[in-house]
């Protein structure tokens, strides 16, 4: 059974979902999504493989892994009544990954996209705007990485540059600064950029350690 | 953009390092700054900032439009350590184009400080809309700046051959590097 829009609304969160009519059609924006909504859903067509791109997320059960996870967020933008043409994913960085030796102090918002079929709309803005609103991030060092290998430069028909200062007005909006580090896959390119959100309760040591691991130096 | 500085980096040692634009309150630092490179590297400053008159004048004149100047200092100390500038043309026929020059302290020299300040002046550049990064290098003299921009993705681009003389009377060529910034679609 496909949920209807006020079906999907929940208010027991700490930014609510809301929808807003656009001339592409009445969308939903729905925060921190629970892991069994995502089996009633659809993706748009507009996310998927292109020739010079290719979605991140590109199956629904890739949604749910995401949810299930500890302190997992994945919040979505929905075309009534059931299509997905957004996504913003946030999770703790994988065991694997560098910054996963601060614990949890680290926190990634893994993707952020919009459908082709639906950009221009202020889609990101809201979606990375309800994601943002948690108490839960003045707790953590909140982390962006964008690798322009990602990202859509034909469909937007912008350079990598032009997409990178993209990317930095709009995460700048939410107070992420970009940062410098030397790992590898974020130093590999210069149009690359790894973004920061400093919670207010995060202790000034605790950046020092973030600071030296940037730079490959693990926390003592 | 300037908003984005300070930038912190950190060195090899663990030395932690901020990146920002000169201030006018930055004179007398760069003045101990310029004074301890080697008197054979003074020589081919194109921009006598060495001598402490003409630092002054500079410094009196910052303007960040035509010319950006970024520091390396250390974060506990405050000493400066690398001074890069970023020079930026009013002329349309060559907006698109800026030029760059870099010197680091010799006691910081295999802490990879330059190469950090060059990727930040690439990243400064493309922020600005910039489509070219020109840097020029004295051959045998500044051979290891040479090997960071190559390793920056800067190509050379020509030679003016014995261009440069040193306090010797032996001519160098200078190497003319340029960075592109203005790549297509990813090639991955």
């Amino acid at each position: 059974m496909t949920k209807s829009s006020s079906d999907l609304q929940n208010d027991d969160r700490e930014a609510p979902a809301f929808s807003l009519e656009t001339d592409r059609g009445s969308v939903l924006i729905r925060p921190k999504c629970e892991p069994e909504l995502f089996e009633n859903l659809i993706l748009d067509d507009g996310l998927g493989h292109f020739s010079h791109y290719s979605s991140i997320i590109q199956k629904l059960d890739s949604f749910q892994k995401f949810a299930l996870r500890k302190d997992g967020r994945v919040s979505l933008a929905i075309k009534s009544p059931d299509v997905v043409i957004g996504y913003c994913i946030g999770s703790y960085p994988e065991p694997d990954d560098r910054w996963s030796a601060l614990g949890d102090l680290m926190y990634e918002l893994a993707a952020l996209e919009i459908s082709r079929n639906f950009r221009g709309l202020s889609l990101a803005f809201l979606l990375l705007d309800q994601t943002m609103k948690e108490d839960f991030f003045e707790d953590k060092i909140t982390y962006m990485c964008g690798y322009s290998w990602h990202w859509d430069l034909e469909g937007k028909n912008l350079s990598g540059g032009q997409y990178r200062n993209m990317m930095k007005q709009l995460y700048g909006k939410f107070g992420f600064r970009e940062v410098y580090t030397n790992e590898p896959n974020i130093a590999l390119r210069p149009e690359n950029i790894m973004m920061i959100r400093v919670g207010a309760r995060v202790s000034t040591e605790a950046q020092m350690k973030f600071r030296h691991l940037r730079f490959g130096m693990k926390p003592k | 953009m300037l908003t984005d500085y300070p930038k912190a980096i950190v060195t090899k040692d663990g030395t932690s390092v901020l990146l920002r634009p000169v201030t006018e309150y930055d004179e007398k630092e760069l003045n101990r700054f310029f004074s301890e490179i080697p008197m054979n590297e003074q020589w081919f400053l194109r921009h006598k900032l060495d001598e402490p008159e003409t630092l002054h004048r500079w410094i009196e004149r910052l303007d960040y439009s035509r010319i950006l100047p970024i520091i390396a200092e250390r974060e506990d100390d405050r000493k400066i350590i690398a001074n890069l500038r970023l020079h930026l043309h009013e002329a349309p026929c060559i907006l698109h184009v800026g030029h760059l020059r870099v010197m680091v302290h010799p006691a910081y020299r295999s802490q990879k400080v330059g190469s950090w300040m060059i990727l930040d002046c690439i990243k400064t550049a493309m922020d600005m809309g910039l489509e070219k990064l020109i840097a020029e290098f004295v051959s045998g003299v500044e051979d290891a700046a040479i090997n960071a921009a190559i390793k920056l993705d800067f190509k050379h681009e020509g030679v003016l051959t014995d261009y440069i003389k040193d306090q010797n009377g032996i001519y160098h060529d200078l190497i003319i590097m340029v960075r592109n910034l203005s790549s297509d679609w990813s090639d991955f």
